[in-house]
C-alpha cells in the first residue's frame, strides 16, 4: 500500500486508517517524519497483534524467491521505492484487516510472501463496502 | 525462526485484537478496539518500516 498517497481517500471512504509496525515509538516517529505521514501509527515490538491477526512468518523462499525479487525490482523501477533498514523480525510478514464496528473482520489480505501486498484500490473498495454496511 | 508453507488466515472476529493496547508514535497508549468502535477501521500490519 502507498500510505502517503492515499490516506485522504481512506478518510473519504469513512474508515479509520491505522498502521501497526514493529519497533519502538521512536522508530514509528522517524518513519512518519521520513514519509511525511499524518496517520495513526502504532508499534508492537512483541508482534502479538501480528499473531492475533494471523499474519505469516515467512519461509526463506517467501522472502527471497524469484517472484518476490521480480516484484521488488518492478516496484523499485516503477515507483522509486527504496527499502530502508529492516526493523523487527525479518521473517514477519504483514497484511491488512478491515474491521467493522462490533468487531467482525469483514475483509482481509495477509501476505503470503514478502511481495504480496494488495493494491490500494482493492482495500479502498473493501473499506467503502464496510462503511456502507455499518 | 522461519515458518513458511501455510497460507495465512485472518480471524473471523477481531475480539482478541480489540483488547490489545499499543503505543503510538508519541508514546501514547491506544486500545485497538477504539479504532473500530464508531466506524470501520482499516488496520495495516507493516512488514517493516522502510
Amino acid at each position: 500500500m502507498q500510505l502517503h498517497r492515499d490516506r485522504d481517500e481512506f478518510e473519504a471512504a469513512g474508515v479509520e486508517l491505522a498502521v501497526i509496525g514493529q519497533g519502538t515509538p521512536r522508530h514509528a516517529s522517524s518513519f512518519k517524519d521520513d514519509h511525511g505521514l499524518d496517520l495513526t501509527l502504532l508499534v508492537d515490538p512483541d508482534r502479538k497483534t501480528y499473531e492475533a491477526a494471523g499474519a505469516k512468518m515467512a519461509g526463506v523462499t517467501d522472502l527471497f524467491g524469484p517472484k518476490v525479487a521480480l516484484r521488488g525490482l518492478k516496484a523499485v523501477a516503477g515507483e522509486r521505492v527504496v527499502q530502508g533498514r529492516t526493523i523487527g523480525h525479518p521473517a514477519q510478514l504483514g497484511g491488512v484487516l478491515v474491521i467493522a464496528p462490533g468487531g467482525e473482520v469483514v475483509w482481509s489480505h495477509l501476505a503470503n510472501d514478502a511481495g504480496d501486498n494488495p493494491p490500494n484500490e482493492v482495500v479502498l473498495e473493501a473499506a467503502r463496502e464496510a462503511t456502507a454496511k455499518s | 525462526m522461519f515458518g513458511g508453507g501455510k497460507r495465512p488466515r485472518a480471524p473471523e472476529r477481531a475480539d482478541e485484537l480489540a483488547g490489545v493496547v499499543l503505543q503510538d508514535a508519541d508514546g501514547q497508549d491506544v486500545r485497538l478496539g477504539e479504532l473500530w468502535a464508531k466506524r470501520p477501521a482499516v488496520v495495516v500490519f507493516l512488514r517493516h518500516y522502510g
